[in-house]
């Protein structure tokens, strides 16, 4: 039956900034498709509070506050779930800052600016992948999934470390594809259009027309792809990366919503 | 001059993280499946209707034994309760095809997901290969997807909701010797795709492509026993494609919560796209 191939029961997700946004959605989604979860983010908070949401839909879940910039904590994080849970199956890479070096010219960037935004943005997508992979050789399989972005495949206007690191982990989940395919590991990748957080404090309406489909995403709409990529439903599929951006990225050759008077 | 397509009113959710429930129920749903006369057909059918939609099917006009085969199909979805409809016809006769959704939508409900599976290959080298076999091609795998995706998409852009999702060979963006016709069929469809679903975005209605690598029962490269064997060891997951590996994408791509996703191409190839 193909609805239980969408099931995660009996399976544990690393999901890194679990707290907020897409990352609580994919946790909840998760969840709810039999999940178990490990949560890993700088701040305790956030990620206590997706763990009352996770819980309430009777999963389990353990947090570990972690900066996946820091390799060491990086690998801490990977042992406290695999002690926690007694293994992990499912490692999502969602941790990222958009804002690194904003309102900066490009020769204002520093040194600094340039390893920040790359690390956070993708060397911890490596660190995480590095810490895990060994335990999926270990088990006989594993599924990771990267977040990149629209930025990753066009330029961002002052947007140097995002753009190049998210196009990075595009690049990323490919090779980890190609190496792990005979492990049975899987690598695919996520490329979450312009889906904003907070219904109230964020501007909608005035968002809505940069939108092909006439509207930015909510982040629940992330939490049943995450499931179909984590799970058996995408069985065949290795290395490839989706788009979940309304269409942003298919145009771009003119303004969303525009279209040329059509004859007839 | 340009003209600007209107921004629909927003609806907002009870709970904007949450998805609830299971997001991948397509019960009320009613699926049409082009085409489906092989095991392809049959997995994409059987997968919809095992996730609660209604789903019918066309044929190609001038294949009996394909008739038979699409309600062999059709008996597999009304044996999972749900309603099904089966109807002959030709996919590049606009009139024909308009009267067969009519209908469908008449014997069953109005349509909300249409699969374009209809699909072929011709493998023929350009110095042998005649307008016809070109013509032909372009018929079967393009034109064919064009005719379907305006008879249904008609009522859905109306009714303000829809999911298309056509089958597309990654032959549309890469190559291989003496598949340049069945490339280019390939190519058509996944051009008119991106363009449509930019089109009918506003209107509710998502247009997507599966983007197949090399299948067991799907006509391709792999149909000549040789390129099979090698595709065996080459494919990095060590296998070709079942159709029954569409089935989750196809459900995922159907579904309601699956709005956001417009215009793309979902490619499962076992990682064949990565490879160098």
């Amino acid at each position: 039956m193909v609805l239980e191939k969408f099931e995660l029961k009996g399976k544990t997700a690393i999901i890194t900034g679990a707290g907020t946004g897409l990352g609580r959605a994919m946790a909840l989604a998760m969840a709810d498709a039999g999940a178990d979860i490990y949560g890993a983010a700088r701040r305790l908070e956030p990620l206590e509070e997706t763990k009352a949401l996770v819980e309430a839909k009777g999963r389990r879940m353990e947090v570990g506050t972690t900066d996946v910039t820091d390799t060491a904590q990086v690998n801490a994080m990977a042992a406290d779930a695999i002690a926690k849970f007694g293994r992990i199956d499912i490692l999502v890479n969602n941790a990222g800052i958009t804002d690194r070096g904003r309102g900066k010219t490009f020769p204002e960037l520093d040194d600094e600016d340039w390893r920040v935004g790359i690390d956070v943005n993708l060397s911890s997508a490596f660190y995480c992948s590095r810490a895990v992979v060994p335990h999926f050789l270990e088990n006989g399989g594993g599924n990771i999934i990267n977040l990149t972005s629209g930025w990753g495949f066009r330029g961002g206007r002052n947007n140097f470390m995002y753009s190049v690191a998210k196009g990075g982990v595009i690049q990323l989940t490919k090779a980890l594809a190609m190496t792990y395919a005979r492990e049975n590991i899987r690598c695919t990748c996520i490329a979450p259009g312009l889906i904003p957080k907070g219904i109230e404090e964020n501007r909608r309406d005035q968002m809505n027309g940069f939108q092909p489909v006439g509207r930015v995403g909510w982040p629940r709409e992330m939490g049943p792809l995450a499931v179909f990529l984590a799970s058996d439903a995408s069985a065949y599929m290795s290395g490839e990366t989706v788009l979940l951006d309304g269409g942003a990225i298919a145009g771009g050759l003119l303004p969303a919503g525009y279209a040329p008077e059509a004859e007839g | 001059m340009a003209v600007q397509i209107p921004v629909p009113p927003m609806d907002i959710p009870a709970d904007e993280y949450d998805s609830g429930g299971n997001p991948f129920d397509l019960s009320g749903r009613h699926a049409l499946v082009t085409g489906a006369t092989g095991p392809l057909g049959r997995a994409l059918a059987v997968g919809l209707a095992e996730a609660g939609a209604d789903v019918s099917l066309t044929t190609l006009g001038d294949d009996a034994t394909e008739e038979l085969a699409a309600r062999s199909i059709s008996a597999a979805v009304t044996a999972l309760g749900r309603r099904s409809a089966v109807r002959r016809v030709d996919l590049t006769d606009p009139a024909a095809v308009a009267a067969a959704v009519a209908g469908i939508e008449s014997d069953v409900a109005p349509l909300d997901i249409l699969v374009n599976a209809q699909h072929g290959a011709n493998i023929k080298s350009v110095l042998k290969a005649s307008l016809a076999d070109w013509q032909r091609e372009l018929d079967r795998n393009a034109t064919s997807v064009f005719v379907a995706t305006q008879a249904v998409g008609k009522g859905m852009v109306e009714r303000g909701y829809g999911r298309i999702i056509t089958l597309v060979s990654i032959l549309h963006d890469r190559g291989v010797p003496n598949a340049a016709i069945y490339g280019a069929s390939q190519g058509a469809v996944l051009g008119f795709t991106k363009s449509l679903g930019l089109e009918w975005g506003r209107n509710g209605v998502t247009v997507n492509a599966l983007g197949l690598g090399f299948y067991d029962d799907i006509p391709g490269i792999q149909s000549d026993e040789e390129i099979h064997a090698i595709l065996e060891k080459y494919i990095p997951l060590r296998r070709l494609g079942k159709p029954e590996d569409l089935q989750g994408a196809v459900v995922y791509l159907s579904s309601e919560l699956a709005a956001f996703v417009d215009s793309e191409s979902f490619v499962i190839d076992g990682a064949i796209q990565v490879h160098a």
